[in-house]
């Protein structure tokens, strides 16, 4: 620590000061990945792709009565667990949203805050005839009829309620899509993201969470 | 039972009924209903409402209320029935002779938009940001609003009134008043 430059000083709470090596991490993280030859990148596209597809981390937003199926894919019966997928606890660390049911405007509005926080790479798999086109619930008053225009979906999984042999079949599309580089569309909705709020705006029209959810 | 019925002919000058096996139903004038609902839990021992439900009688112009109590010692139930008018309706608020009628009443507030004066916390209940008819009125059309509200995938068109396709295939007499308010 003879260079002044590389010194940093820190204060800790009980107000004590100490030097420290100065850490930058900034080049390292600009510089890594990015790779400018094409041939490269495919190598590199194709193994981050290889791993993305096989460790999918599943949130499983419930509604509906598609829900009842999740336990069975994900327990010993068929493991969905051998093709990498498992549960995540938060919004945050997930990788596939998974949508099985009808979505009332009131849950619309929760699913597109999740949604919103999920981290990229995210994926979409709804399930079920009512996000496809309303199901038997075409003519509710207070449920949406096409998931598609209020979120990007990946994979529609159809069936009222598909059994856990098309939800691994659904799976197995995905993680062809990802492996292919077609899926994951958090870009897209970011760049379209005037239609989309406009759809939604069209049916939510009360933007406000009660007190408790406003964390 | 008997006793019930006896006393409740001799205090309020009603005629309740039985339906069936330990269960008894009784018309009541609407500015009665709270008065007996005080008599029925105090003396006679119907701690319990069990809940508060709501039929719309749009023929007659009248919304009917039904009190469901029951006393837990013979599990007795009595059906409390009231008409009120469809026209701006309104009716005495009883969550302060049980609490959890004020569920119930925020429920069929926001469903039939009946009124109940003095809620606690006349807010919205289930309906998020609601902006159309209450949706549980039979004059509610819920296909055309349905269909006027949301984006709707093509390709359903073809899709055909169901209970108009059964009535044809059973010979089924559907009477005018059905018929007026079904759907097409
Ligand atoms: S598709 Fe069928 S099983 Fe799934 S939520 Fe709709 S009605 Fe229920």
């Amino acid at each position: 620590m003879s260079d002044t430059k590389d010194i940093r000083i820190i204060t800790r709470p009980t107000k004590e000061q100490i030097e420290q090596a100065k850490i930058d991490f900034a080049p390292r993280c600009t510089s890594a990945g990015r790779v400018n030859d094409k041939e490269t990148q495919k190598t590199v596209e194709f193994i981050l792709n290889f791993a993305r597809k096989h460790s999918l981390f599943l949130l499983a937003y419930g509604t509906g009565c598609g829900a009842i199926e999740i336990p069975a894919t994900l327990t010993s019966r068929y493991d969905a667990e051998r093709l990498g997928i498992r549960g995540a606890a938060t919004p945050r660390q997930a990788d596939v949203l998974m949508i099985t049911g009808y979505l009332s405007v009131k849950t619309l509005k929760r699913v597109i805050r999740v949604y919103e926080q999920m981290q990229d790479p995210k994926y979409v798999v709804a399930f079920g005839s009512c996000t496809i086109n309303g199901g038997m619930y075409f003519d509710s008053y207070n449920t949406i009829k096409a998931l598609d225009r209020y979120i990007p979906v990946d994979v529609y999984i159809a069936g009222c309620m598909p059994r856990p042999e098309a939800v691994l079949k659904g799976f197995a599309k995905l993680q062809e899509m990802i492996q292919n580089g077609n899926a994951g569309n958090g870009e897209c909705y970011r760049k379209n993201l005037d239609w989309y709020r406009a759809n939604q705006r069209k049916v939510i029209k009360n933007w406000d969470f009660p007190d408790e959810y406003n964390w | 039972m008997e006793t019930i019925i006896t006393k409740l002919n001799e205090i309020f000058n009603v005629r309740p009924k039985i339906l069936r096996d330990r269960q008894i139903t009784v018309e009541v004038d609407k500015n009665r209903v709270s008065s007996m609902l005080l008599y029925l839990k105090n003396q006679m021992g119907f701690i319990h409402l069990n809940h508060i439900s709501c039929v719309d009688w749009i023929e007659e112009g009248q919304f009917e209320l039904v009190y469901i109590v029951w006393r837990p010692e013979d599990k007795t139930t009595v059906l409390v029935k009231t008409r009120i008018d469809r026209e701006n309706p309104e009716m005495e608020n009883i969550d302060t002779i049980w609490d959890q009628a004020h569920t119930y009443e925020r429920e069929i507030r926001e469903m039939f938009g009946i009124e109940f004066p003095g809620l606690k916390a006349p807010r919205e209940f289930i309906l998020e940001g609601w902006e159309g008819p209450p949706p549980m009125r039979r004059d509610f059309d819920t296909r055309k609003y349905a269909m006027e509200t949301y984006e709707t995938r093509p390709g359903r068109e073809d899709a055909q009134n169901v209970r108009e396709y059964i009535t044809k295939r059973t010979g089924e007499k559907v009477p005018d008043f059905a018929k007026k308010y079904s759907r097409d």
